[in-house]
């Protein structure tokens, strides 16, 4: 038997979330297939079994948080005895030996006991088989139980349905309290922090494929909602099963939230339900006017780093705008050069061209700051981080030694790196090694914002939308295309004579792109 | 689409009337779905109309005739008088009353009856082509499909059924007279119940197989009983025999088969039928169009919720493979529709009974004591001969046995093989035995009425828990 312990998926993890198991007690294993999806800090993970066998238990629920180190699941290694799971293959033998002739009827009757309910783990002497009446059985499927995993209490070993109901509440009490209490520590690595989330879920899930019947695909389309966000913890052959309450309390929820969203115009006391002044009665008050969802994960991460970076560096801010009618031009003149050789060109490599400028000019923005050592740290080297928003949160992939890579190049590499953030495909040291980030939320809209700085980096550049606005040329307001700049720095270590020199190399490189030829 | 055709709407959509089928659209009406059943000939498929309902009432007719005229031992003197078209024309009306039934019961459950031919023409939508010319054909968009198209039979080459010398089962279930003599090429389930009911209406039958014995697939102790009273009866047998060719020959056929040496024999009958299995009726409906994935030998693969590798397509019955049995595919056509309305069903039963009306019957249920071991059990088996039964020797058929098997550790029933005048209803008790998980104590301990057959189940059950009492 081999007891799997969660490994250190990334570097210098401490623990991981269970997202989803890809296996179940029994499921025969290959070396290097994938057990389950992990999320930690930085990003989600598959987990692959270091050993061929049969799974024989699973020490953690999907959801859980688990300290590297623990066992997560053990397995019946192949040099194992009596390996279960094994066996419900030799009813069928029978049918294979029927001949080319109708008699095979009998035979295959007995092919029955394979299909039978959950698959069959630990049943009568090992055997992988369950004995259970057919209304227990039932009963099984309908609480979402695994019979195979339920000890049975009557004769023989039979499963009956106090047993299940057994099964189906002590799996409840488990789901209702943590499975593990999380050492709170702070350290570990660094996790790229969060400068800002786009978007608001209402615990959604994310996943590439849901199990369903078609009728709860249906209820689902009705609703206008996408399966794969639907939220389950039922397992059927080891993929999210989604059944139709699961899509109705989602749905519900959503709605609450919604609700809950809708600013009340009501004068009455704190507490009152939303809406109980409006027409729509009693419907709005039953709904929750609070939902919850955890706190765990990507966004806490995300939390946690903003509220050292906030706490521990005194952020100053400097703002300033860029007339880039030149660069609006010189970009579209590119683009469709660009599109040749299969690039998607947007305005974030300029940028990131000109921060290189900026910063070769003023070392000092490109920075880390070692308190205990009281040392200062300059970086020779120009690794800029691109803040990505993806639904679980913010991410920040690293385009690295951005003053060596062309402006096609850094676009490949920043679209590619954005797109996997968001698919959640970026391996952890994507996201390490950063010496200065750019977050665009102009992508989203706004002028002006107070970025927070990817701690330890020292200083953070905010983008917003390019825009034509209102400009003052010779004494008359014309319309140009302007791209609002702000940034954030460190004042431990930065000056603003230094955060505003700066802005102004970054803002003469993106008003006149031709100085990126340099 | 086509000019002229008329496009509905429904939630399921059943192609195939058999047992799968109509259960299916019915069990799907009285969930509240939309169902519309399409059918291209008659209600009650396969089985209502030509095979088992039809075969059953002329082995029923025929052995009536057959005990009465063969009582002496019991005193009774009779010489009965088959009039076969007569004993067709009752077998006839019965299975009209049956399809009726049928139809009916699918319209009062609110099923809307469309017949023709369903075939694909694309994820959601099919076609029905119906049958005369100028009928036109409609198209109906469907939410769910349940393939229920069923089997035929399957054609050896160079033996194309023709209905007059070359006929398939369903040709022999309409003959209007007895032939001479009958050629039976295939020694299972269906050939050795129309063997015996050809033997018993008087015609010279001889049975040729290609495997070593009769009803091949069951133990062989079980198919010995039925292939020694079947020789009784008159029956010849001839194992190891190819069929190959065919030819006609005054008002006859010569058919010559091959043994596996290479020799060749010939066997002259006045017909002969050609019953060597069923095949799975997939070219009508262009799966082509919808992506629907069938094995190596044309059945629709399955999951256990019945649901094809096409989503919302789910498939039932023969179609969708063994056990071919119309048993089988009631139980598929509930689970299709229950899962088609979002219930949490499967098809997770432990076993499904089976049976051949042979003389006597034969029923089986769950494993024999071969699949027990190899399935990692410690078998143990009770086995109670007919010949000890009184309610046997009261019916003058003590030809056969019951046995059961159970494992040895926690004493669950694990299955039974019966050879017995109706084994095909007493198989019902270890059917359910076998499903709730039942011990042999449990099954020792219930009462059996006495005398009956039931008795020999019971008696079979003691004997494997170790303390049988009358044998």
């Amino acid at each position: 038997m081999f007891e799997f312990e969660l490994p250190d998926v990334g570097e210098g993890v401490a623990e991981g979330e269970i997202v989803a198991w890809h296996v179940e007690p029994g499921d025969r294993v290959e070396e290097d297939q994938v057990l389950a999806e992990v999320e930690t800090d930085k990003a989600v993970v598959d987990l692959p079994s270091p050993v061929a066998g049969t799974v024989r238990e699973l020490h953690a629920e999907a959801g859980d948080i688990v300290p590297v180190g623990d066992v997560v699941v053990t397995i019946d290694t192949d040099g194992d005895a009596g390996a279960a799971g094994e066996t419900g293959a030799a009813d069928e033998t029978a049918t294979d030996e029927t001949a080319a002739d109708e008699m095979a009827a009998g035979e295959t009757a007995a092919t029955g006991d394979d299909r039978g309910a959950g698959g069959g783990e630990d049943g009568a002497a090992g055997t992988g088989q369950v004995f259970a009446a057919p209304r227990v059985r039932r009963l099984a499927r309908e609480l979402g139980v695994d019979i195979g995993s339920v000890e049975g209490s009557g004769p023989g070993g039979r499963v009956t349905e106090a047993d299940v109901r057994g099964a189906a509440e002590s799996r409840e009490d488990a789901d209702s309290e943590p499975a593990v209490t999380r050492a709170d520590s702070a350290d570990g690595a660094e996790p790229k922090p969060a400068v800002r989330r786009v978007g608001d879920g209402e615990a959604a899930a994310d996943r590439d494929r849901t199990l369903a019947t078609p009728a709860t695909r249906r209820l689902a389309r009705e609703a206008g909602v996408d399966i794969d966000e639907v939220p389950t913890d039922r397992r059927r052959d080891g993929e999210a099963y989604v059944e139709p309450e699961d899509v109705e309390a989602y749905v519900e929820a959503r709605e609450a939230a919604e609700t809950a969203a809708e600013p009340t115009t009501g004068t009455g006391t704190a507490g009152a339900a939303p809406g109980a002044t409006g027409g729509t009665g009693g419907a709005t008050g039953d709904a929750e006017a609070v939902t919850t969802e955890p706190y765990r994960g990507v966004r806490r991460t995300i939390g946690r780093k903003m509220a050292e970076s906030a706490f521990t560096a005194p952020h100053a801010c400097h703002h300033d705008t860029a007339v880039v009618d030149d660069l609006v031009e010189t970009r579209a003149e590119l683009k469709p050069r660009a599109e040749e050789r299969g690039v998607r060109l947007t305005y974030l490599p300029f940028v990131v061209k000109a921060v290189v400028a900026g910063l070769a000019e003023y070392p000092v923005l490109n920075t880390e700051l070692d308190e205990e050592a009281e040392e200062i740290q300059y970086k020779h080297y120009y690794n800029v981080g691109v803040a990505v928003a993806t639904e679980a949160g913010l991410m920040v992939p690293v385009v690295e030694d951005a003053d060596a890579k062309g402006l096609l190049e850094i676009a490949s590499e920043a679209n590619d790196l954005a797109e996997r953030a968001r698919s959640r495909d970026l391996a952890p040291d994507e996201m390490q090694g950063g010496t200065f980030t750019v977050t665009n939320f102009g992508a989203v809209g706004g002028e002006y914002a107070t970025p927070i700085i990817n701690h330890p980096e020292t200083a953070i550049l905010g983008l917003g939308a390019i825009e034509q606005r209102p400009v003052a040329v010779e004494g008359e307001v014309v319309a140009r295309h302007t791209l609002p700049l702000s940034l954030s720095i460190d004042h431990r270590v930065i000056d603003g004579a230094e955060a505003a020199g700066f802005v102004n190399t970054v803002i003469e490189y993106l008003e006149n792109p031709s100085l990126l030829l340099l | 689409m086509v000019v002229g055709d008329v496009t509905t709407g429904t939630d399921v959509l059943v192609i195939g009337g058999g047992p799968g089928g109509y259960v299916a659209a019915i069990r799907a009406a009285q969930l509240d779905l939309d169902v519309t059943l399409v059918e291209k000939s008659a209600y009650g498929g396969t089985c209502l109309n030509h095979g088992c309902i039809p075969s059953k009432a002329l082995i029923s007719a025929t052995d009536l005739a057959h005990r009465a005229g063969g009582a002496e031992r019991m005193g009774i003197h009779a010489e009965p008088a088959v009039d076969l078209q007569g004993m067709v024309a009752w077998k006839d009306r019965l299975v009209r009353r049956l399809t009726g039934g049928v139809e009916s019961l699918c319209e009062n459950a609110g099923v809307s009856l469309v017949e023709g031919r369903a075939e694909f023409a694309g994820e959601s939508r099919a076609r029905i082509v119906h049958g005369g010319a100028g009928e036109g054909a409609e198209s109906v968009e469907f939410e769910h499909a349940v393939v229920a198209t069923g089997s035929r039979p399957t054609e050896v080459p160079g033996f194309e059924f023709d209905g007059e010398r070359i006929l398939s089962s369903r040709d022999a279930l309409t003959l209007e007279s007895v032939p001479e003599s009958l050629l039976v090429v295939g020694a299972g389930y269906i050939g050795m119940e129309l063997a015996g009911v050809f033997e018993k209406l008087g015609a010279d039958v001889t049975v040729v197989e290609q495997l070593a014995q009769a009803l091949p697939g069951y133990e062989s102790d079980v198919a010995e009983v039925v292939r020694e009273r079947a020789e009784e009866l008159g029956v010849d047998f001839y194992f190891g025999e190819t069929a190959q060719s065919w030819t006609e020959r005054d008002e006859g056929v010569t058919v010559t088969t091959e043994r596996e040496d290479g020799s060749a024999t010939e066997f002259t009958a006045e017909k002969c039928l050609v019953a060597v299995g069923r095949r799975p009726v997939t070219d009508t409906l262009n799966l082509e169009a919808v992506d629907v994935a069938t094995d190596d030998d044309g059945f629709v693969e399955t999951d256990d919720r019945m649901q094809t590798s096409a989503e919302g397509i789910f498939a039932v019955g023969d179609v969708a493979g063994e056990p071919m049995l119309a048993h089988a595919a009631f139980r598929e056509g509930e689970v299709a529709a229950e899962v088609i309305a979002g219930r949490p069903a499967a098809l997770d039963n432990r076993a499904i009974p089976a049976a051949v009306f042979t003389d006597p019957e034969v029923a089986t249920v769950g494993m024999t004591e071969q699949d027990a071991a190899d399935a990692g059990f410690d078998p143990v088996v009770g086995q109670m001969p007919l010949r000890a039964s009184g309610r046997a020797m009261t019916l003058d058929d003590t030809d056969g046995f019951v046995r059961v098997v159970a494992d040895g550790e926690s004493g669950f029933v694990l299955g039974g093989q019966i050879v017995a005048p109706d084994a095909s209803e007493m198989v019902a008790e270890l059917a359910l035995a076998v499903e709730m998980g039942a011990t042999l104590e449990d099954v020792a301990t219930t009462v059996h009425v006495h005398p009956t057959l039931s008795e020999a189940v019971h008696e079979a059950v003691k004997g494997a828990a170790g303390h049988s009492i009358h044998y």
